[in-house]
Parts: structure tokens; C-alpha cells; sequence
């Protein structure tokens, strides 16, 4: 069992979600889309939105410094076990509330609205009950096994658990001994992988950002060849045209 | 000076610092060049996304068809196909030039028919033959028992009333089954055999309409009705679309300009026709005049689409347009005529109108009323045709003389050459005021009444002895009708504009129609002006808005008037412009005999369309409208009959309106029975008439032997449509469910010579065949479907009055699953019946009654239109005169399937007669043998092939006029023998032009000038109608050979429209007990029901295409104001109910400030195959639009056998209009259920 959940179940789903992005991109380029519902609903959007994304992005910062750093770099770095504890209850409950409460407008917004509603598919569902499952387990670990219990130090267990199985060398036992809630955080957290490349979660890697540096207008010319074909052979431009100059 | 455009000087560089940080980052980070602003970037490659659109927009070929709907538009498209698939259409843009200096055709092709594609392989595309599972079943039964033979077997189910039922009673209950394509065309030839055997010939009909909108489509399956003795069903004017006022004004029918003619406008009026919507393609013309200084006026009871084009906006009230109309006409006459005169206008009415001819007036009761139109006859004359020859004064002897160009002329010796509107250097007198005239009270009728009754009114003419006779002009009765005073006369005249009491003053008006007076009298004298100062280029629109009312001959009437008064017709850019439909065969020759079989057999079998439906359908037994209540004061008891069936059945014995199924026995044995005495079939059917052992079909209706059995329905859909009264339709005539909420009239008021019988029929037909691409309405309730082609898959033709061009339809694939042509399964159904006919029926004589005919010596058999009734002993029956004209025809039905495919020998040896002009074909027959190849033995035996449709295009376009240059030039050589008038020249400029079907197929090709139509295409010049008459004085088809004000009939005396008046819709709370109109109880409230024509459903494309539904609200809706919601308690989007007596609809409620108080809007043919649910009221599945309407047919439209007043197929007949029901809406449970 510790085997199947702290081994096989990270592999597979790793797998899964590089095998199922690989999978999508060529075989379902144009559903390679985040469906926007803005068309639909803009009022509520605005705000659960940006909440919810920066949210999230922050807890991802979050996770970065909580689970890949180690603890030694950290403390290299001079932040010590206090600092470092009272940044993570209070950048991460924070960050948290913002991803549950950004959450939270945009599920109620998918129900209560007619024509979003009405656009949301089963694969939608099961994805925001994952999303969900993994945002609030999160928060509970924080909260509950970090503030109130008088706290767990998942940086001497989760944290090496997680890096080992990048190391190809997991150590299932550092996981065995977690507190339910952190084991139930990172199940969570695998499913979702797993899923992920078949939802709409997959514009993650679609994420706007050269839009930050890129001038709005491109052109783009035709390279050497017919179209957007290869050029077969016997096909060769002929080159009578003058070539503009570039 | 130009404005500067450019604004303040605008700053390079971007958003920002920021940004430009950024974006001078990126030039890093990405591969390209960035411009220096910042604002582009150059890559190279990278387009490998292309591929997917160049693959989504590339194709294997491109196929030119057009839209076989009732569409004017007919556009040409290119259809796209791909990997065998239909994957869309775009317009086409080949259309020929409509000269320099104007508009083209282009763009044209609208959203709705770039949607078609989505048919062919729609979720209700019928793919496969369907019958119904009890019926398919009891007919492989009865086969057993038969032994094989499918005649018996059909025998066997159709006459065992137990049988019979149980498959009538299943109509429109589902119950579909493949059946293989053997077996449906077995059971429906099985069928017409036995009905020819047992009922007879005429017991067989066929309903397609609009055969322009495909040509061979329709003509083949008229074609093979036609050659059986079966019955072609006319549908002009039972959509009410066919203007009664047209054969009446014009002796023509629908005769109009094309919509690049628009252009040539100086004013516009639209009314009742909302062109962006019904006639989109060619709204554009319309827009763009206006920029040419043209003037645009829009009548509309709503805000419709086109009034936002207009420069003026008259809100009529729905249905008191006349009144309008008649305003307009007061103010033009005594503006342009008493006022002053306009010498273009006296001129133009003097040559080209009635109004100078002489009526003769009686005395009685003190009054004289205006009677009959002076002939040769009344002065003495006993030449040929002396009683239809009119008569006119001339201004400077004083003296009566006859004029060329009357009716009298046209037909016998005497006449060739002189009939012709040539009035030989003399002035006719326009009246007879001044000059030793009396002046003479004459009594008038106005009908402008609460409950709509005629009383009287008096008003005096000049009027003068001539020849015995004291007689007035036509000229200055129409003065009088429409109020105008001139001093010294007697009578109740208006005091002024402004005198709200007597008719037709602008301030009555007001009252009536809620147009300020002000209005209509500026309108009317701007129209007129226009008109003066053009020589009759101002034009009036009109559509169907003002058409479908039960009076709207007269509405119509009083429209034509404006224009005739005001010298617009037959000019380019003036005239009436009346589209409803797409009603214009231009090679109508060829299409006439081809339809009809004249090649083989004459006369075929027309039937007006109301009368049929009207007693087929039981409609009569609920109709208590007693025609006395629309009479003039005083005739009611002169007419002497209770009900509408009553004249129906008068109608059709004095041979004015056809009447199939004709005898109460069938026709085929009547021969029979008359070869067995030895007896001449003919004089033995009037003799049995006569002793009333033989009589008509119409007399006894519900009599089984006079019901119709095979009905077959293509390109239409009859239910669903046009059928006014569909839940009589279900009940009586198809046996299904229906949610008739009336009672049968009660004895006292049941028709007098119309046998009545208990209980009424169920279900009288035997077999509804019906052939279509889709489910509808009416395919629902057939017992057998046939899979059709659409119009992506077959080879036709394609013309409309709305453009001078015929053009082709193209496969662009073959017809899919089992689909297969109309042409094809006419030709399979001919050659199964033909098997079957061997055996059970060979060759036969059949006996066809006929009415009396248009454009025929008919004309001339009743002097002064006078209404003599033989079995009411008022003269003999003489057949063809005082009856339907009587033929023998030999049918001999072993050879139908031959005759169908060959071009008969008939045409070589009598030629075509279209409208009176005689097209000897003898060359275009050889050439066709030619083109098409010779048949090789059978009945055919060296005949031109029809085997395929693309011959019977060619056939259309080589035997008519408009598409043969050299017929054309025959024709008109024709006519000129007889008018004495140079007209040839007219076609001798393309007299070798020679359209055939490959060029209609390359692009749109022009038509030629022919006879057939009265308008000119000659040097370039765009099509308006009459410009013929006008120019080379070829008289209009009518009485006096001129356009007609004044109708002498018997019939138009006794209800008092003789002259155009204004007659307010029907009161159909004081005459059928509806709730008054705007009257609001715990029913809901009652609101006029009107069903106009919508943007697409059936006119462009249908309701249930599903494209088009997305873009709406994707079922039926019902259109009312905010006010009569509110009444109601109604919401928009509300589920509402609406009831009548007719039957019960369910649709959605839209609530909109443009619908006018007391209004409903259900728009035309929205399909009972798209979301209709259960209905609280019926519990039944709410009905359609016409779940709501019924039948009220007009008596006058009953006319025929009198000159202009005669009958033709889709010329004249009486309307099935519907526009003057009501109907109380309510708000209804929101649950709905299906």
C-alpha cells in the first residue's frame, strides 16, 4: 500500500501528464483551449478570476520554496525556522484564501448563471470537484497541520518524499508517517495530474506571457516553399519573382 | 474645403514606459525583427496552421444551382462539394448587366440561402420511401389475397370500410416504415388505377405550386396527372397571393416590372410589402433610388423593417388600406382632373383606360343605376361581336363611334387587323358635363358601415340620350363614386377635404385608417405630381399585406386606380409592382405544354384551388356567411341563394369556374353509358343534366362518390402552408386528429341547392402521396413519402417576375441514400401504372366539362356578363355557353408511361396558344429531335426524347418565346395580324438567339421580347409590364380593350363593386360570433389575426432549417403589443395560447412596440415539426398558423365566362385568403408537455 500510494501513484500520474499533454497537443490542437465563458458572464468573472489565478500562482511560488528548496538552502539563505514559518502560515493562508475565495465566485458563478452553466460539461465537473478537492486539503494542511497542532514540519518528510521521486530513488516511508491531511493533500494533487491534460487545465502552458514583449502585429512570410506544404520534389520554386528585400 | 480627418498630431511611441521596456526586452527574446516603433514584428515561417484552413476551404468542384423555393430571389449559387459531400454554397456574380448608369444585380444571395446546404443531409431529410405501418401491412395482406395483383389489392383495403379506417384514422400518428422504392410506387400506381376505375379520372389530383421556382420538377408530375384525366389544383389563388383586381383591371395576370425597374422611380410607394424582408436580394434598388432623388413611402399597420427606409411612414390600420387608397384617388381626381387638367393624364386615360366609354344608365325606384357599357350592338350594329364592341363619344361630332380595340375585335374575321388602341385622329369625350347633359341622380353604395353592409348613396351625373339609351361616362360615374363635386350636380357630397362623413375625402379616412388626413392628401398629390411631371413614373409596391384580405380585389382596385389616373402604367419605373410569390414562368409556352400534356391530349383538367379545398374539406358545412349581407342594398333577394355553396355549385354549372370532380358518376362511364344507348356522349350528359339525372359533383360533395381519393402533394407542403383551415383539413379530408371548435351551420341557414348529408365524411381520401426532401407538416399525414432531391441534385430551370433571366439547376451530387428526382419518380409511377392499366382499364373515353376561357372566343358567349342559370330555367343549357364546354378525349392508359417521355404529335399540328397568340412549333419540334434524340417505337415512336430531365429543359426553353428568338418573332407576327400594329422588330434584334440549357447552366442567360408577355426587354431596356400596349397600341386583354374602372357584370352590380369602393374588413363577431375585436374577458383578449410572411419560412428557405432557428427563438411565437400583452397579463417569451372556432395555437408570446394595438402577428408556415407543444384548450398538439383561419370565399371571385372576367389556371379564380379572422390570446400554464 505505502508502495502503490507514494510510488507508483506519483510515476503513473508524472506519466500521465506528460504522456497525456504530448497526446493532446498533436491530436487535439484546436481543443487545446481554456473555453472561455467571458463571452457569457464578464460582472463576476472580473473578480473571481484574477483572485483565484494570482491565487494560485502564488501558491505555486509558495510550493517551490516549501517543497523543492530545501531546508538547508533556506536557512543558507538566512531565513530561519520562525521567519520561514511565519511567511509560509501568512503568504500561504493568504494566497490560499485568495485561490478558495477566487474559487468560490467562479463555482458559484458557473451555477448560478444561465448560459455558463449551461456551457460547463461533465469534464468541467470532475475537474473543478479535483481542483477543489486539492485547493482545500491544501489550505487544511496549512492551516491544521501547521498553525493550529502546534505544528508539523513537512520540510523533514514531505518535502525530501517529493524531491526523492524527481531523484528516480523515492523514499515511500518519509510519506507513511505524514499527518493524514498532508497525505490526503498530495493523493489529491496526483489525481489532479493526472487528470490535467485531458481538461481545460491544459492552458497552463498556453499562458500568455509573450504577450508582455511581443509587439502586437506580426507577419509572418512564407519560408522557402509552396504555401504551407513541403515542398515535394520536382515542386522547387521556380524563382522568377524578384524576392522583396527584407 | 475637406474636413481634416487626422485629429491632433498623434505621438509616436507607445503605452508607456513600461511597456516600451518590455517590448525593447523582447527584441531579445524573440527570433525576428521588430520594427523600430515597436509595433510589428517580421518572422519567417511559422505558418503551419494555414494548412488547416486552405484544407477546410478547399474542394473538388463547384456546381451552379439555384433555390427551388418560393423565393423572388432566385439567385444563382455555386455549390461546393468535397469528397462527394455538399459542404457549402456562395453567391454567384455572373448575372447579366442591367445597363450603364444604374445599380447591377449585385450583391444578391442571402443568409437564409447560403443555409440550404444544411438540408441535405439534415436530421429531417427523408432518405428513404416511408409508408405507414398498418397500411403497408394490409396491402401485402390484400396482395395475398389478390393473387399478386396490386389494383386488387389496393381494392381490397381502400373500399372495406373497416381497412380503411383503421389506416385513415392513423394519419399524422407516426407509424412510419421503410418500404422498398418498388413497393411505395406499387401501392401509389395501384391506387390511381382503381380510383380511375372505380371513381373516375377526375377524382385524381395534384397539388404543386410555383412552377417557376422549379420548372421540370413541377411540369413532370403535372404531366403525368394531367395524361391520367386527373386534376392539377391551382395555387395562386388559393394562397391568395393571385390579384382578382389584375385579370379585372388588366385582363392579364400578374403581369409586373422587375426590381431593377425600381431604380427608374420617381416615388415609391411600399405598401404592404416589406421588401428588406420578403424580397431581400432586391431591397438593395429601393435603398439606392433614394440617393437618386426617388421618394419612398411606406404603408404599414408596424414599424416594420422597411419603414426605417422610408421618408414617410402611413400607419394604416391592418386591412383599411382601400380607405387610404380611395382618399388618395378623391384628392388625384379633383386635383389633376375636376381643379385643373393635367394633359398627360387626360391624354393617357383617354387612349389607355375605360374612362371615356359610355355606360348605360336604368331607372328604378327613382334613381338610375349605372348598368351596362354601351355596344355596337345598342346602336344597331349586327357586325360580328357588335354586343362586345363599346362604345365612346367623339368630342368634335358629337357623335357615338366604336373604337378599335374592344373585345369584339379580337377574335372573329372582321376584326384582323383592327384590334388595336389606334383611336384614328378622333378625341373621345372624357365627360359628358357641359354640352346639353342632364344632370341625373345615380345610386351609388358605400360600405363603410360598422357591421360592413352596403347602404346607399346618391350622387348625380351628367348623362345624355344616345341611341335610346341614356348613358353617362365611366369617367364621370368615377367622379361621383369617389365624391368629387362639381357644381350642378345633384346628390350628398363632401363639403370639403376636411368632411369626415362622406366617402372618400382624406378626414373620412382619417377615421377609418388613423392616417392624418393632411397626409394622405399631400401623399396622393406628391404621387401625382411626380407622375405629371415624369410621364408615370411614380410606382406602388404592394405585397401580400394588403393582398390576403378577403375584399382586397377592391383594396387592389382602388390602388390600380391611382396609377391608371396618373398615366404610370406601362411606363418603365411606374406602375403597380405587385410581388407575392414567385409566380412567373418566363418560358411559359414551353412549360404549358409540357405540363399539361397538350402535346398529347387537350383539354387538361384545372381546378381552382378555394372551391375544391372548400367542400373537400367540409369547410361549407360551417360557414354561415350568407352572401345576402354582402350585397348591394336591394339584390340580395335578386342573388337568391343562402350560402356560399350554393354559388359555388351556380358557378360551376354556367361553366364560369371549373368544377372537378365534375358529375356524380364517374366521367369515363358516363361515355359508357351514352355509346350504349347509341347516344351522343355530349347531348346525352346535357339531356341527363337536364332532367336532373346526372348532376354535379359540387351539389353533393360529401357524397363518397364525389369525393376526391388520390391527392399527391410535391414541392409543396399543402398542411402545412397553405392549407386555410387546416383542422377542417385533418378532419374531413385527411381523418386525423383535429381541434375544429365550431358547429355545423344549423338547418335553417344550410345551403338550398347543396345536398346535405349525415354525418359529415371522415377522411376522404383514399391515398395523400406525397413527395419531399424533408418532413413537414404535410408529409406527416401522407401514407406514402417518396424521397425527393433537393434542389443541389437535379437538373432545372429557374425563373421569376422580379428579373428578366432564366437560369439552371445543377447537380452537385447525385441524389443520395434513396432519394431520386421528382422527375424520376414521376417517370417510375408512370411506368408502374402503365403495367397496371394493361390489365385493368386500356383505352378509354373520358368526358372533361371545362370552363369557359380566357383569351378564347368563350369570352363572347354571355353579352354584358349577364348571370343566366339554366337549371333555374333562366335559358338552355348549351354547352360551352351557358355550361362547361364538354370534350371527349380518348385516354389511352396503356401508353402513359410513353406519352410521358416523348414530346406528343399535337403541338405539330395545333401549335401552343398562349394568351390568344399562336406559336406554330413545326421547327422548334425538329430542332428538338435533334438536341434531344427520337424515341424509338411505342406510343413516342419518333417523337423528341423527354427521357431525362435535361431534355425537358430544353423542351421549355424551345418551345417558348422568351427563350426562342425565333418563335418570339413569330408570335408577335401573329399579333400583327390582328392588331394591324408593327410589333415584330420588338423581337427580330435576337430573333437567332436560341437560349438552350447549357447556356442557362453557364450563367444566368437574359430572356428575349415575346408575345407571351406584355412588357419589352428590347435594346437593353428593363422589363415593365404593359409598355407594349402602351407603345404600340396592342389593347389590353379586356372588354373595351383598355384598363378597366368599371366592371358591368351582373354579379359586380349586385354586390356594388362595379367601381373600386372601400369595403372594411369582414365583422367576424357580428357574422361568426368571435368576441369583439379588442374586447378583453377571462378568455384572454381578441386581437386580429394576421400571418404575414416571414423573413424565411417557406419564402427563401424554411422555419425548421436549423441554423436559421438558432438565430431565433427556435419555435413558433405569436408577435403583440405591449399594450394587448398587458391586457393579457403576458410577458415576452411567455407560453400563450391562441383560440378561435377554428382550432387552437401554441407558441411563444414575443412582446414588441412595434406591433400596433389590437394586432397579433403569427408569421406564415412556422412547422409543426419544430417545438409545438400539447394545447391546454384541445389537449391535443397545438396546431399551426392556419389551425386558426378558415375559408371565406368571395362570391364575385366566382365570376367567369364574361370577357376579361373568364377563367384561366392561376389567372382568376377565388382567393383562399385568411387575413380578416380573429382570435383571443391567453397567457397558458408555462409547464408545457409534448
Amino acid at each position: 500500500m505505502k508502495t502503490f500510494l507514494w510510488v507508483i501513484v506519483p510515476y503513473v500520474s508524472i506519466v500521465i501528464f506528460v504522456g497525456g499533454h504530448v497526446w493532446r497537443y498533436r491530436y487535439d490542437k484546436f481543443g487545446w483551449t481554456t473555453r472561455s465563458s467571458q463571452l457569457y458572464e464578464s460582472r463576476l468573472l472580473r473578480l473571481g478570476s484574477p483572485l483565484f489565478h494570482y491565487g494560485i500562482l502564488f501558491a505555486l511560488v509558495g510550493h517551490v520554496i516549501g517543497i523543492l528548496v530545501p531546508q538547508r538552502a533556506t536557512e543558507a539563505a538566512g531565513i530561519g525556522d520562525p521567519i520561514y514559518h511565519v511567511l509560509a502560515i501568512s503568504l500561504g493562508g493568504v494566497s490560499g484564501f485568495m485561490t478558495l475565495s477566487g474559487l468560490a465566485i467562479l463555482v458559484y458563478r458557473r451555477r448560478t448563471v444561465g448560459p455558463v452553466f449551461s456551457a460547463t460539461t461533465v469534464n468541467d465537473k470532475v475537474m473543478y470537484v479535483l481542483l477543489a478537492g486539492a485547493i482545500v486539503l491544501g489550505l487544511l494542511a496549512t492551516v491544521f497541520g501547521n498553525a493550529l497542532a502546534g505544528g508539523y514540519d513537512y520540510r523533514e518528510s514531505v518535502s525530501p518524499w517529493f524531491r526523492s521521486i524527481f531523484y528516480l530513488h523515492p523514499r515511500a516511508d518519509l510519506m507513511a508517517h505524514a499527518p493524514l491531511v498532508f497525505q490526503a493533500h498530495a493523493i489529491s494533487a496526483w489525481v489532479l495530474y493526472a487528470a490535467w491534460p485531458f481538461t481545460r487545465l491544459v492552458h497552463l502552458f498556453s499562458a500568455p506571457i509573450g504577450y508582455l514583449y511581443r509587439p502586437y502585429i506580426i507577419y509572418r512570410s512564407r519560408p522557402q516553399g509552396l504555401g504551407a506544404r513541403p515542398i515535394p520534389r520536382g515542386w522547387e520554386r521556380a524563382d522568377i519573382r524578384p524576392r522583396r528585400q527584407g | 474645403m475637406t474636413p481634416d480627418r487626422r485629429g491632433p498630431a498623434a505621438t509616436p511611441g507607445l503605452d508607456g514606459e513600461v511597456t516600451e521596456a518590455l517590448l525593447r526586452l523582447g527584441r531579445h527574446l524573440r527570433r525576428g525583427e521588430t520594427s523600430a516603433d515597436l509595433r510589428t514584428i517580421i518572422e519567417v515561417g511559422g505558418r503551419e496552421a494555414d494548412a488547416f484552413y486552405r484544407d477546410r476551404w478547399s474542394h473538388d468542384k463547384v456546381v451552379r444551382s439555384t433555390h427551388g423555393v418560393n423565393c423572388t430571389g432566385s439567385c444563382s449559387w455555386k455549390v461546393y462539394v468535397k469528397d462527394d459531400i455538399i459542404t457549402w454554397e456562395a453567391q454567384q456574380t455572373d448575372y447579366p448587366s442591367v445597363g450603364p448608369d444604374r445599380p447591377e444585380y449585385e450583391p444578391r444571395g442571402c443568409p437564409r440561402g447560403a443555409a440550404f446546404s444544411w438540408y441535405t443531409y439534415s436530421p429531417t431529410r427523408v432518405r428513404y420511401p416511408y409508408v405507414r405501418g398498418v397500411l403497408l401491412q394490409m396491402f401485402r395482406t390484400a396482395k395475398r389475397e389478390a393473387g399478386g395483383d396490386p389494383v386488387e389489392a389496393w381494392s381490397l383495403v381502400a373500399d372495406n370500410p373497416k381497412r380503411r379506417a383503421a389506416y385513415v384514422s392513423a394519419r399524422g400518428k407516426g407509424g412510419f416504415v421503410r418500404a422498398s422504392w418498388r413497393e411505395a410506387i406499387e401501392i401509389a400506381a395501384a391506387a390511381h388505377v382503381h380510383t380511375i376505375r372505380r371513381w373516375g379520372p377526375d377524382r385524381i389530383a395534384g397539388f404543386s405550386p410555383i412552377p417557376a421556382m422549379s420548372m421540370v420538377s413541377h411540369a413532370v408530375g403535372a404531366r403525368f396527372i394531367s395524361l391520367i384525366g386527373g386534376v392539377m389544383l391551382s395555387f395562386y389563388d388559393w394562397f391568395a397571393d393571385l390579384p382578382v383586381a389584375s385579370p379585372q383591371v388588366f385582363g392579364d395576370q400578374t403581369d409586373v416590372p422587375e426590381s431593377a425597374d425600381w431604380w427608374d422611380a420617381g416615388y415609391l410607394i411600399m405598401w404592404g410589402a416589406n421588401l428588406p424582408v420578403t424580397r431581400t436580394p432586391d431591397a438593395h434598388w429601393m435603398a439606392e433610388a433614394r440617393y437618386r432623388g426617388q421618394k419612398v413611402i411606406a404603408v404599414s399597420p408596424d414599424y416594420a423593417d422597411n419603414v426605417k427606409f422610408a421618408d414617410e411612414w402611413l400607419h394604416a390600420q391592418p386591412g383599411t388600406d382601400g380607405a387610404l387608397a380611395m382618399a388618395m384617388g378623391h384628392v388625384i381626381l379633383n386635383e389633376f382632373f375636376v381643379q385643373r387638367e393635367t394633359p398627360y393624364f387626360t391624354g393617357y386615360v383617354k387612349r389607355y383606360t375605360d374612362l371615356p366609354f359610355l355606360i348605360k344608365l336604368d331607372e328604378r325606384d327613382g334613381y338610375f343605376v349605372p348598368r351596362k357599357f354601351l355596344t355596337a350592338a345598342d346602336l344597331g350594329s349586327e357586325s360580328e361581336g357588335a354586343a362586345f364592341k363599346t362604345v365612346l363619344l367623339d368630342a368634335a361630332t358629337d357623335e357615338p363611334f366604336v373604337p378599335n380595340g374592344s373585345l369584339g375585335f379580337r377574335f372573329g374575321q372582321q376584326g384582323e387587323g383592327r384590334w388595336n388602341l389606334d383611336l384614328e385622329g378622333r378625341d373621345p369625350l372624357l365627360t359628358l358635363a357641359g354640352g346639353g347633359a342632364e344632370a341625373v341622380p345615380v345610386r351609388l353604395v358605400r360600405f363603410d358601415t360598422p357591421d360592413g353592409t352596403g347602404r346607399v348613396l346618391r350622387r348625380g351625373v351628367p348623362a345624355r340620350q344616345v341611341a335610346g339609351h341614356l348613358v353617362t361616362t365611366v369617367f364621370d360615374l368615377l367622379l361621383a363614386n369617389y365624391g368629387v363635386r362639381r357644381e350642378g350636380l345633384p346628390g350628398d357630397w363632401p363639403s370639403g377635404y376636411d368632411d369626415p362623413n362622406h366617402p372618400y375625402t382624406p378626414a373620412w379616412q382619417e377615421a377609418i385608417t388613423s392616417v392624418p388626413a393632411a397626409a394622405a392628401a399631400r401623399i396622393a398629390r406628391e404621387f401625382a405630381d411626380n407622375a405629371a411631371r415624369t410621364r408615370g413614373r411614380s410606382m406602388i409596391v404592394m405585397g401580400a399585406g394588403t393582398n390576403h384580405w378577403f375584399h382586397s380585389d377592391l383594396i387592389y382596385r382602388s390602388f390600380l386606380a391611382l396609377l391608371t389616373l396618373t398615366g404610370c402604367q406601362g411606363v418603365n419605373g411606374g406602375g403597380w409592382a405587385h410581388y407575392v410569390g414567385q409566380e412567373k414562368v418566363r418560358p411559359l409556352t414551353g412549360w404549358t405544354q409540357l405540363a399539361f400534356g397538350l402535346d398529347w391530349s387537350r383539354p387538361p383538367r384545372q381546378m381552382v384551388s378555394t372551391p375544391f379545398f372548400y367542400l373537400a374539406t367540409d369547410q361549407w358545412r360551417y360557414d354561415a356567411l350568407d352572401p345576402g349581407i354582402l350585397a348591394a342594398p336591394g339584390e340580395a333577394e335578386r342573388l337568391d341563394a343562402s350560402s356560399t355553396a350554393d354559388l359555388i355549385a351556380r358557378s360551376a354549372r354556367m361553366g364560369w369556374m371549373p368544377s372537378y370532380p365534375t358529375f356524380d358518376r364517374n366521367p369515363i362511364e358516363l361515355v359508357e353509358e351514352a355509346e350504349a344507348r347509341d347516344e351522343d356522349p355530349i347531348a346525352y350528359t346535357v339531356g341527363a343534366l337536364r332532367d336532373g339525372k346526372l348532376r354535379f359533383a359540387c351539389e353533393d360533395p360529401d357524397a363518397p362518390e364525389n369525393w376526391p381519393r388520390v391527392l399527391t402533394v410535391w414541392r409543396s407542403n399543402l398542411l402545412g402552408s397553405s392549407g386555410k383551415g387546416n383542422e377542417y383539413f385533418l378532419r374531413h379530408l385527411i381523418g386525423g386528429d383535429s381541434a375544429i371548435r365550431d358547429e355545423e351551420v344549423p338547418a335553417d341557414r344550410r345551403p338550398r341547392e347543396v345536398t346535405w348529408r349525415e354525418p359529415a365524411p371522415i377522411g376522404k381520401l383514399d391515398l395523400l402521396l406525397s413527395l419531399d426532401f424533408r418532413m413537414t407538416s404535410t408529409t406527416l399525414f401522407s401514407d406514402v413519402i417518396l424521397p425527393a432531391a433537393t434542389w443541389y441534385e437535379k437538373h432545372d430551370l429557374s425563373s421569376t417576375d422580379m428579373h428578366p433571366f432564366v437560369h439552371a439547376f445543377s447537380p452537385a451530387i447525385p441524389p443520395p441514400w434513396q432519394t431520386r428526382t421528382d422527375f424520376d419518380w414521376f417517370q417510375l409511377l408512370a411506368r408502374a401504372f402503365s403495367d397496371m392499366a394493361r390489365v385493368h382499364l386500356g383505352k378509354r373515353r373520358d368526358l372533361v366539362a371545362g370552363a369557359l376561357m380566357h383569351d378564347s372566343p368563350d369570352e363572347l358567349s354571355v353579352p354584358g356578363g349577364a348571370a343566366r342559370d339554366w337549371k333555374r330555367g333562366q335559358c338552355e343549357p348549351i354547352p360551352g355557353v351557358t355550361m362547361p364546354r364538354l370534350t371527349v378525349v380518348e385516354r389511352d392508359y396503356e401508353t402513359v408511361a410513353e406519352r410521358m417521355t416523348a414530346l406528343g404529335p399535337l403541338l405539330d399540328r395545333l401549335g401552343a396558344t398562349t394568351k390568344g397568340t399562336t406559336f406554330d412549333l413545326t421547327a422548334a419540334v425538329t430542332q428538338l429531335k435533334m438536341k434531344n434524340g427520337v424515341i424509338r417505337g411505342g406510343a413516342g415512336d419518333g417523337r423528341p426524347s423527354l427521357l431525362e430531365d435535361v431534355h425537358a429543359c430544353e423542351a421549355i426553353l424551345a418551345l417558348s418565346g422568351t427563350t426562342n428568338g425565333s418563335l418570339a418573332v413569330q408570335g408577335f407576327r401573329d399579333l400583327e395580324r390582328r392588331t394591324g400594329m408593327r410589333l415584330a422588330d420588338l423581337a427580330e434584334e435576337r430573333e437567332g438567339d436560341h437560349i438552350t440549357f447549357a447556356d442557362t447552366q453557364a450563367r444566368p442567360m437574359p430572356v428575349l421580347t415575346s408575345p407571351e408577355w406584355s412588357g419589352s426587354e428590347s435594346g437593353g431596356r428593363r422589363y415593365s409590364p404593359f409598355v407594349i400596349n402602351v407603345e404600340r397600341l396592342k389593347p389590353w386583354h379586356t372588354l373595351t380593350g383598355r384598363q378597366h374602372h368599371y366592371l358591368d357584370h351582373d354579379w359586380m352590380a349586385a354586390f356594388g363593386e362595379q367601381m373600386p369602393v372601400f369595403r372594411p374588413p369582414l365583422n367576424m363577431s357580428l357574422l361568426f360570433g368571435e368576441p369583439q375585436l379588442g374586447s378583453v374577458t377571462e378568455l384572454g383578449v381578441t386581437l386580429r389575426y394576421l400571418t404575414p410572411h416571414s423573413k424565411w419560412s417557406i419564402h427563401s428557405e424554411y422555419q425548421d432549417n436549423l441554423l436559421m432557428l438558432t438565430l431565433s427563438r427556435g419555435g413558433p411565437t405569436i408577435w403583440i403589443s405591449p399594450a394587448d400583452a398587458a391586457k393579457a397579463g403576458i410577458a415576452d417569451n411567455d407560453w400563450i395560447e391562441a383560440v378561435n372556432r377554428n382550432g387552437v395555437v401554441v407558441a411563444r408570446a414575443i412582446v414588441s412596440h412595434r406591433m400596433p394595438q389590437g394586432t397579433a402577428y403569427m408569421y406564415h408556415v412556422q412547422e409543426r415539426v419544430v417545438d409545438v407543444p400539447v394545447a391546454e384548450t384541445s389537449r391535443k398538439r397545438g396546431g399551426i398558423h392556419n389551425s386558426l383561419t378558415r375559408l371565406a370565399i368571395k362570391p364575385t371571385h366566382l365570376i367567369g365566362g364574361y370577357a376579361q372576367l373568364s377563367f384561366a389556371f392561376n389567372y382568376l379564380g377565388p382567393t383562399g385568403n385568411q387575413r380578416d379572422e380573429v382570435t383571443i390570446i391567453r397567457r397558458r400554464s408555462q409547464e408545457v408537455t409534448y
